[in-house]
């Protein structure tokens, strides 16, 4: 590398690391911005939780006048949140556990077995993700009323986790292609069984992939409205976005109780967010040091 | 072939619950719903067949082919913006330094907050008298730039293209990360040491090493795009005078809104029809790229 | 031959699937008498913090308290998602016992589809209630001379709003005609303020708003009822081309604030609200914001009349567009038992006492009850007031199909933004036709 080459201190090197120096300077600088840029929304919501609804329409880019502490009050009481967080936390860890454990198994078994039909189930999966979920409400509402799961957390566990295996099955296959096999070849010379491959060297590889699902199916299933709205009938089972959605009734949004509703629903994301992207970090540090 | 059986029970019982999962929860439902479209149904009482009746009405109207051509834009605009600006992220952050992982996490924000928060600040941002883009309009000198960004039918769908890419890139960032970490250091080590330059090692390592990812994020690109609702549901709701519509936000508007029930399961199943199309185009394309 | 095989398997999974849904009804969501307790379902969507839903709640707990006997099962469903919902139970046969319901399009398509049954029984049972209602309450919720609902609220869709002192510091006075109403826009426009606030991101406020009372002036009621049924009149005729010309007239006076068609009403009633704008065709929905959030001061400026009346117009000009609102619908399984205990509730929520303190938050009411003044904010008892004058016309998204209104909601959107008033017309007569079979 350049930079560990012995310092031969002529004019013309400094110029050179002089450059470099500009040049690192900007791109972080651009990278700085970027970075502002995208978390203003997260900033302006929480600014504007604060702020009366005169107040967010009349300057929706300022600080608050007054500090309303009590828009978060209300937006709790009046929402239900508490009940509806438990439900919520519930269902996304359930069907976290349940997209990440099958969706490595099927990944898992696509990239590196031969068997029929393979190919047909992977672009069966494949077709998964084109679907636009509103036009499943109908058939799948009756469907669930045959089977009696209707009105369960059942109801919203098993689509989540069918709806997410797609996505999952595909990070997760695309992830494996580049892991070498030969780790696991070994393994099998020594003795192991698949399930103990699958369990002791496949789900810790393939970590950095794992957290990115785990990412995208947690955001999912917290803020998925069109299910939460049809599967769930009991109050005492519903979902947060239901009760983050109560603001609103068709002619009028009270933006600053919405707002406050949202930046609380907001919290568990960001910190669920910040953990499993500290996991991505680490196992792409682990892949540096193994590869 | 010493351990066929175990193999065999492993790949079988290893497969069975996402199969089954997911043939139940999505596929029945998708085929049920493309069923619906042959129906003369208002989503209650008596439903009559009609044939292809509900599929030549969406391919002979124009605001059927509006909003595909509005949804062209979002997949252009993602697949162009959303993919080259990740993978650029992803080598520009792929050090672990606190400054890097600090843009990496805002960068993924966006994603973290609900749709309805980016939708109203974005739609703040575009407002045509208190807005933020006029208003910097306006300080720098360039009034005759200033314009009702979100109500000109000629711009709008453009303008709302931005946020879709600006809100989505963090998986893709995500992703690439973790595919760049998946690549041998020694590799780039030796091409550096044979006095490659980085573009060239761009060109003829990382990239071919990550080009699964890539295809995969092209892929969900692709889909995702197609399925865009909800920026639009909350920044314009399809209008002005169908200017933003999306297809789903035709089907879902000809389903709960106009009860036309049939109709709209007949766009959603041409909408999977149409993605299949796209993703199939894009894989051969990319596969003559590639070699 | 194996992916042959596997579309085999697919579809065979798939008839079962529909051979199983044709068959077995057994497994409902909603389960009626059981045991000694009457169980009785409720779907409503008060769930807000405004006084009307925080109202409505304290008289379903009344309620609950006051009738051990029954068991409520009550779903408040948020508003934005409760129509969606609605329809996903529609579609597949499981309605709840009493549920929220609107007048015109919903109930002619529950109707239809035999998922309702009509409330005449109770209905007479209390004539007293009965004839407390203000005529024509019941006309959008009656077909076949069958009752099947009492509204719960009145909606006037037409109330032109205006900020006294705005218009008295330009010298500009209440608009009473159109061509007084295209003046003041001058003049308000010449003195850069905004002459009239609007909000139609949502497209169905300009056609409620706007259209409904504006073609009702220029065509009269009856040639729009007929043109609604396809009988004898067509969109496309002269008069209704006219109201879209007037109406695109406004908008090229440069009477609505620029982006008009990227704001929600919430937005226009905010900036009506903080004097930005001198006047505002609204509903009667906007009071709950403008009670909320206008200063008392800013209150006491506003003030609040009907659309100008046009010259040579065949329609009535001392005439708003409206609405009776929502009401309860009746489930047609519901029986015995449980239908009487239904009948109870809906007595409950929609009788004279609800309608009162309906009243009294802040809601107006399709019901002959005196307003105690001292109860609600100024602003709401002028609109009383003037409701008190007036008749009401039909709200266009009221009579015309929803694939018609659907049309015309873009049309407006099309319109004011320089769309040929002919082309649009035709467009909805097509839609209207076709959406009606003929």
């Amino acid at each position: 590398m350049s930079t560990s080459m012995p310092a031969l201190d002529t004019g013309l090197h400094k110029t050179q690391r002089q450059n470099k120096w500009w040049r690192r300077s900007i791109r972080n600088i651009l990278l700085g911005l970027y970075a502002l840029v995208t978390l203003y929304p997260l900033f302006w919501m929480f600014m504007s939780a604060f702020k009366s609804n005169a107040d967010f329409f009349a300057n929706p880019f300022s600080l608050p006048q007054t500090w309303n502490w009590s828009n978060f009050v209300r937006a709790w009481e009046v929402s239900g949140m508490g009940k509806a967080t438990m439900n919520s936390l519930f269902v996304t860890f359930v069907s976290l556990v349940l997209t990440l454990f099958f969706g490595a198994l099927t990944a898992y078994i696509i990239s590196r077995f031969e068997f029929r039909g393979r190919g047909i189930l992977y672009s069966l999966l494949l077709l998964g993700l084109l679907i636009p979920i509103h036009s499943t409400l109908v058939p799948l509402f009756s469907m669930m009323n045959m089977m009696g799961i209707f009105d369960t957390h059942a109801a919203l566990i098993l689509p989540y986790t069918a709806f997410e295996l797609p996505i999952a099955v595909f990070i997760i296959t695309a992830y494996l292609a580049n892991i070498p096999k030969e780790m696991e070849e070994a393994a099998l010379v020594d003795g192991a069984g698949y399930t103990g491959i699958f369990l002791r060297l496949i789900l810790p590889i393939t970590l950095p992939a794992l957290s990115t699902v785990a990412i995208l199916g947690f955001l999912r299933f917290w803020n998925d409205f069109a299910f939460a709205l049809v599967f769930i009938n009991d109050p005492s089972l519903k979902t947060l976005p239901l009760s983050l959605s109560v603001f609103a009734d068709g002619f009028t949004t009270d933006y600053s109780l919405t707002m406050a509703a949202l930046s609380m629903a907001s919290l568990p994301t960001i910190i669920v967010y910040l953990m499993f992207q500290e996991q991505v970090m680490k196992g792409m540090a682990a892949g540096s040091v193994k590869g | 072939m010493r351990i066929g059986t175990a193999r065999k029970l492993f790949v079988g019982f290893g497969l069975l619950p996402s199969v089954l999962l997911y043939a139940v929860f999505v596929v029945v439902p998708v085929f049920w719903s493309a069923y619906y479209g042959f129906m003369d149904w208002k989503g209650i009482g008596e439903a009559r067949f009609i044939g292809f009746d509900n599929y030549v009405e969406a391919l002979t109207h124009d605001i059927f082919w509006q909003s595909l051509g509005n949804n062209l834009i979002v997949v252009a605009a993602s697949v162009f913006g959303q993919v080259p600006l990740a993978l650029l992220l992803a080598l520009l952050l792929s050090q672990g330094t606190w400054f890097q992982r600090f843009v990496r996490a805002s960068v993924f924000m966006p994603m973290v907050l609900s749709s309805v928060v980016i939708g109203i600040i974005w739609s703040y941002i575009y407002q045509p008298q208190i807005g933020l883009l006029n208003g910097i309009l306006s300080f720098v000198g360039l009034e005759e730039w200033k314009r009702a960004w979100l109500s000109d039918p000629s711009i709008a769908m453009w303008m709302i293209a931005i946020p879709i890419i600006w809100n989505f890139i963090g998986p893709y960032l995500i992703m690439f990360l973790a595919a760049l970490s998946s690549i041998p250091q020694e590799l780039n080590d030796a091409a550096a040491i044979d006095g490659a330059t980085r573009t060239r090692r761009l060109f003829s390592i990382t990239l071919p090493m990550i080009w699964d990812t890539i295809k995969v994020a092209i892929v969900l690109c692709i889909s995702g795009s197609l399925k865009a609702f909800d920026l639009i549901y909350v920044m314009t709701k399809g209008g002005p005078a169908h200017a933003t519509e999306l297809l789903a936000s035709y089907m879902y508007n000809n389903t709960f809104n106009v009860y036309r029930y049939g109709y709209g399961s007949a766009v959603s199943t041409l909408i999977v029809i149409i993605s299949l199309l796209l993703i199939a185009g894009s894989q051969i394309l990319m596969r003559r790229n590639n070699q | 031959m194996r992916r042959n095989w596997m579309i085999v398997l697919t579809l065979l999974i798939v008839v079962t699937m529909f051979a199983g849904c044709s068959g077995d009804k057994g497994a409902t969501g909603i389960k009626s008498a059981e045991g000694d307790s009457i169980k009785l379902s409720l779907w409503h969507n008060f769930t807000g913090d405004d006084l009307r839903a925080r109202t409505m709640r304290e008289i379903i707990s009344e309620f609950e308290a006051a009738n051990p006997g029954i068991k409520l099962n009550v779903q408040a469903i948020p508003p934005d998602g409760y129509r969606a919902r609605l329809k996903t139970v529609a579609a597949a046969n499981e309605m709840p016992d009493v549920f929220i319901m609107w007048p015109g399009a919903m109930t002619k398509e529950f109707q239809g589809g035999g998922l309702i049954q009509p409330v005449d029984e109770l209905l007479q049972a209390n004539a007293a209630w009965k004839d407390g209602f203000l005529p024509g309450s019941f006309d959008n919720f009656t077909i076949d001379n069958k009752v099947y609902s009492a509204p719960m609220s009145l909606t006037p869709t037409s109330i032109l709003y205006y900020n006294q002192s705005i218009l008295d510091s330009h010298g500009v006075k209440v608009p009473q005609t159109w061509d007084e109403l295209l003046q003041a826009v001058r003049t308000l426009k010449a003195a850069k303020v905004t002459p009239i606030a609007l909000g139609n991101k949502a497209a169905w406020l300009a056609q409620s708003s706007i259209l409904s009372s504006l073609a009702d002036r220029v065509t009269g009621t009856e040639w729009f009822i007929k043109a609604a049924a396809q009988e004898g009149a067509k969109f496309t005729d002269p008069e209704f081309v006219r109201a879209l010309e007037l109406l695109q007239q406004l908008q090229q006076e440069g009477a609505f604030q620029e982006g008009f068609n990227s704001m929600d009403n919430t937005q226009m009633e905010m900036m009506f609200a903080h004097g930005q704008a001198a006047m505002m065709i609204d509903g009667g929905w906007a009071l709950t914001n403008l009670t909320a959030n206008a200063t008392p001061d800013a209150i006491k400026q506003m003030g609040v009349t009907v659309l100008p009346a046009i010259a040579d117009g065949k329609g009535d000009p001392n005439t708003t567009s409206g609405v009776v609102g929502v009401g309860l619908g009746l489930s047609a399984k519901t029986e015995g038992k449980v239908k009487e205990a239904a009948h109870k509730l809906i007595f409950a929520m929609s009788g004279p006492e609800a309608q009162k303190r309906t009243l009294e938050s802040n809601q107006l009411v399709s019901y002959k009850v005196e307003l105690d003044k001292s109860k609600v904010s100024p602003i709401f008892s002028k609109v009383y007031e003037l409701v008190n004058d007036i008749q009401f016309t039909p709200v266009y998204d009221g009579m015309l199909t929803s694939a018609g209104a659907d049309v015309v909601n873009n049309g407006i959107q099309e319109l004011l933004m320089g769309g040929d008033p002919k082309a649009i017309a035709a467009k909805i007569q097509e839609a209207q036709a076709k959406s009606l079979g003929k």
